[in-house]
């Protein structure tokens, strides 16, 4: 009696874990055909809150108009999603002209944000990728620390580091390499005597708070500047360059997509302006609300959705 | 992502790669092993007493079998993350993590190794008049010593590959490397990676020797 | 001032609302925040992890079963496959994760064969203790009535290894939900998104508890659903535990 049972609930299991596998294997080998008639937009976003953000809001005007699109979030820094969209992986993302011209291309920031797009448009459509329009608003990387500590040290502009015997300065690992970050500050500025602490998942605002960084890496639409505790130094070189968001997307979704998909994007792109930038900040990283609750509701009352 | 990039090449890259940094995957190490061997001494200290002892007076199974089971259900980002709430950024957040990590496999070994001693043998010992915790050390101990050990080498595998993760958390070690893909490339990544493996076989690997040298030592009391 | 710019007015922002006194200072625990979102972060994170950690443990099952039996009856095989087990379960997690992603991509296949990875360890290990712990004498019973070798494992070995197999399922479902959260490192799936989500927002302590403390008791409750299930297929040990 109890033979058979155990034999039967035995074979169930393992009939029922074969008959899951075979289900997976089905499914994980169907592979998505291609339709010819609308192209899958595949949007990805960088790895922080603005550009979830950003992505939400593309998202879901293109959903609401029609559009076929495929959500690939947080996929990392700009050096891993410039290869993810030259591979064919994703073919939509917002991304910061000056990044484009001076950590992608490696060139010199060009001294106006009307000629940064120009340069960043330039280069991508070398690469079968182009730009649509580029946004109001700007997010630079920025020099922060805890106004108290710049009172300490009696600093108001980068240069003035200078006189500081040894600082800490925290940033995503991609700043080490940047221009338009670490590699501006020890080149152009000669602050070569940072000490470069690289975030894995934690924010700067966590390491300034605690003390355990001297200044770091903040973008200039946190909404944590708003305040009072915390200061940027002023940026008298331009390192940190022009930095307007515009979407790169492949050529050929450009012109599979139809003149209407343009249109949608570039439609969201120009309400962008600091002010919606900074507050819709601020409701994800301070007030807690969804990088998608935000956009829709952002989309909503600007009749984009 | 990096798809067009990756061959069997990465792990030759990963070769070169320990070549030209090997100053720095030392340090890195160094961090690495000085963060796990604090949280295990710290375990050690904590579970292994409380686990002989219990076993010896064989009362509290269930709290073994529970501390064993709950912690195994503890994902170590979760106790991470929660250390990082508690002790904020620096040494203590991730060493806490990693020692209610390393606790449950030592203290129920521990137990089990001692309350499976053989009765009779513990109760001559006792007869011939030796001490409670005389029993123990000459007697119990020795007789349960390879699964109180085989306890300690699952904490120590457990304990060195986890702290790669603290790295999220400001932990330092190998885990910076594995963390940090866009600044060391994939080639870093693997490279960190076997360094942690090799760390994990050597510290078992030692461990086992050690077993086989207390093992060697003479035996109980007949 | 910015270039290509279509004409329109400003922007209307819309009132976002404001947090709540709790969530704004980072209280240790926000019921209003776990309340408003339950549905849109915390309850598809939580499908999302048992939909990884089930389809990890089915498929690493069947994949441990063909490994232990060629282990089991090839005895030449087991050093090799239990070494390599061995060796796959020291990689760190994040490492696996990483390691597979140009392989195939961001996407959960390449969680889904990490996760499988570490589960064989635990039950190819177990199955095979399991076989080898079958009494001779049940063996030598089996073949003096005269059981064909395939009648013997179905009727005996298999029965008889079912407790550690049991055994090596619940230590292999628990760690995959456990290693699961490791996941959202690669891709923006499971109880580990909001974790490591609430790690950037200068560690938002209510979404890191509410989070882990889930991933904790969905651990817990499928370990003790397979416990039972232990109970309920191996009614002889109990009867054994008593005597």
């Amino acid at each position: 009696m109890i033979r058979k049972h155990t034999r039967r609930a035995a074979k169930a299991v393992f009939a029922i874990s074969l008959g899951v596998a075979i289900v997976l294997g089905g499914t994980a080998t169907a592979a998505p055909k291609k339709t010819a008639a609308a192209p899958t937009i595949v949007v990805g976003t960088k790895n922080f809150t603005e550009e979830y953000i950003l992505g939400q809001l593309y998202k879901q005007a293109l959903e609401g108009a029609g559009f076929k699109v495929s959500y690939k979030e947080s996929i990392g820094s700009s050096e891993l999603i410039d290869t993810a969209i030259t591979s064919g992986k994703i073919n939509f993302y917002p991304e910061y002209t000056g990044v484009i011209v001076q950590d992608l291309a490696k060139k010199k920031s060009p001294s106006s944000a009307a000629a940064t797009f120009a340069a960043a448009k330039k280069f991508e459509e070398t690469r079968g990728l182009t730009l649509l329009n580029a946004t109001p608003f700007y997010d630079t990387d920025s020099f922060g620390m805890l106004t108290s500590t710049a009172k300490k040290l009696g600093v108001k502009t980068i240069a003035d580091m200078k006189k500081v015997k040894s600082f800490s300065f925290a940033g995503y690992p991609e700043c080490k390499t940047r221009i338009t970050c670490l590699l501006g500050l020890k080149q152009v500025y000669g602050l070569t005597q940072v000490q470069f602490v690289p975030l894995a998942s934690i924010s700067v605002y966590t390491l300034l708070d605690q003390g355990k960084i001297t200044a770091g890496d903040v973008f200039s639409t946190d909404p944590q500047l708003a305040g009072t505790k915390y200061t940027i130094l002023v940026d008298t070189n331009h390192i940190f360059g022009f930095q307007n968001v515009a979407p790169v997307v492949s050529q050929k979704l450009l012109s599979a997509a139809g003149p209407k998909f343009a249109q949608i994007v570039n439609a969201v792109s120009a309400k962008l302006t600091l002010q919606a930038m900074i507050a819709m900040n601020k409701a994800v990283a301070i007030d807690k609300a969804t990088p998608a609750a935000v956009a829709a509701g952002f989309l909503k009352a600007n009749n984009l959705k | 992502m990096l798809a067009d990039q990756f061959e069997p090449g990465t792990f030759v890259d990963a070769f070169r790669f320990m070549g030209h940094n090997a100053g720095f995957l030392l340090q890195k190490s160094g961090e690495h092993l000085e963060l796990s061997l604090t949280a295990l001494g710290i375990a050690l200290l904590l579970s292994l007493p409380l686990g002989l002892w219990l076993g010896h007076r064989h009362r509290g199974l269930f709290f073994a079998v529970s501390v064993s089971n709950v912690g195994r259900a503890l994902p170590s980002l979760v106790l991470i993350a929660v250390g990082l709430t508690i002790f904020g950024v620096g040494f203590w957040n991730n060493t806490a993590a990693l020692v209610v990590l390393a606790v449950p496999p030592i203290l129920t070994n521990a137990y089990f190794a001692i309350d499976g001693v053989d009765r009779d043998v513990v109760e001559a010992a006792r007869g011939m008049g030796l001490g409670e915790l005389q029993v123990l050390w000459r007697v119990e101990l020795p007789l349960g010593l390879p699964l109180v050990i085989a306890g300690i080498r699952i904490a120590v595998i457990f304990v060195i590959a986890t702290a790669t993760i603290a790295a999220i958390a400001g932990g330092g070690g190998l885990g910076e490397i594995i963390v940090d893909q866009p600044s060391y490339g994939l080639s870093g990544v693997v490279a960190a990676s076997l360094c942690v493996s090799a760390l994990a076989f050597l510290a078992a690997l030692l461990l086992s020797l050690l077993l086989r040298q207390m093992s060697r030592r003479p035996g109980p009391i007949p | 001032m910015t270039p290509a710019l279509a004409s329109g007015g400003g922007p209307v922002i819309p009132n976002f609302g404001q947090g709540s006194s709790c969530e704004i200072h980072n209280g240790w625990f926000c019921t209003d925040w776990v309340r408003a979102h339950w549905g849109d972060t915390l309850q598809p994170a939580l499908v999302q992890h048992v939909e990884l950690a089930a389809i990890a443990v089915a498929i690493g099952f069947v994949l441990a079963s063909a490994l232990a039996f060629a282990g089991f009856r090839f005895r030449l095989l087991d050093p090799p496959i239990g070494f390599f087990a061995d060796f796959l379960y020291t990689i760190p997690s994040l490492a696996l994760f990483q390691l597979l992603v140009p392989l195939t991509g961001l996407t959960v296949t390449t969680v889904e064969i990490a996760l499988v990875s570490y589960t064989l360890l635990i039950l190819y290990r177990n199955m095979i203790e399991g076989l080898r712990g079958v009494p001779p004498d049940a063996l030598e019973a089996a073949r003096g009535s005269g059981f064909t070798r395939l009648q013997t494992l179905v009727h005996v070995e298999l029965p008889l290894a079912l407790p550690a197999v049991i055994a090596g399922l619940r230590i292999a479902t628990v760690s995959t939900i456990s290693i699961a959260t490791v996941a959202a490192f690669v891709i923006p799936e499971g109880l580990g998104r909001p974790i490591f989500v609430a790690l950037e927002q200068e560690v938002f302590k209510t979404e890191i508890l509410t989070a882990g403390g889930l991933a904790v008791l969905l651990a817990l409750s499928a370990d003790a659903v397979l416990v039972l299930a232990q109970r309920a297929l191996t009614p002889w040990s109990r009867l054994e535990r008593r005597a």
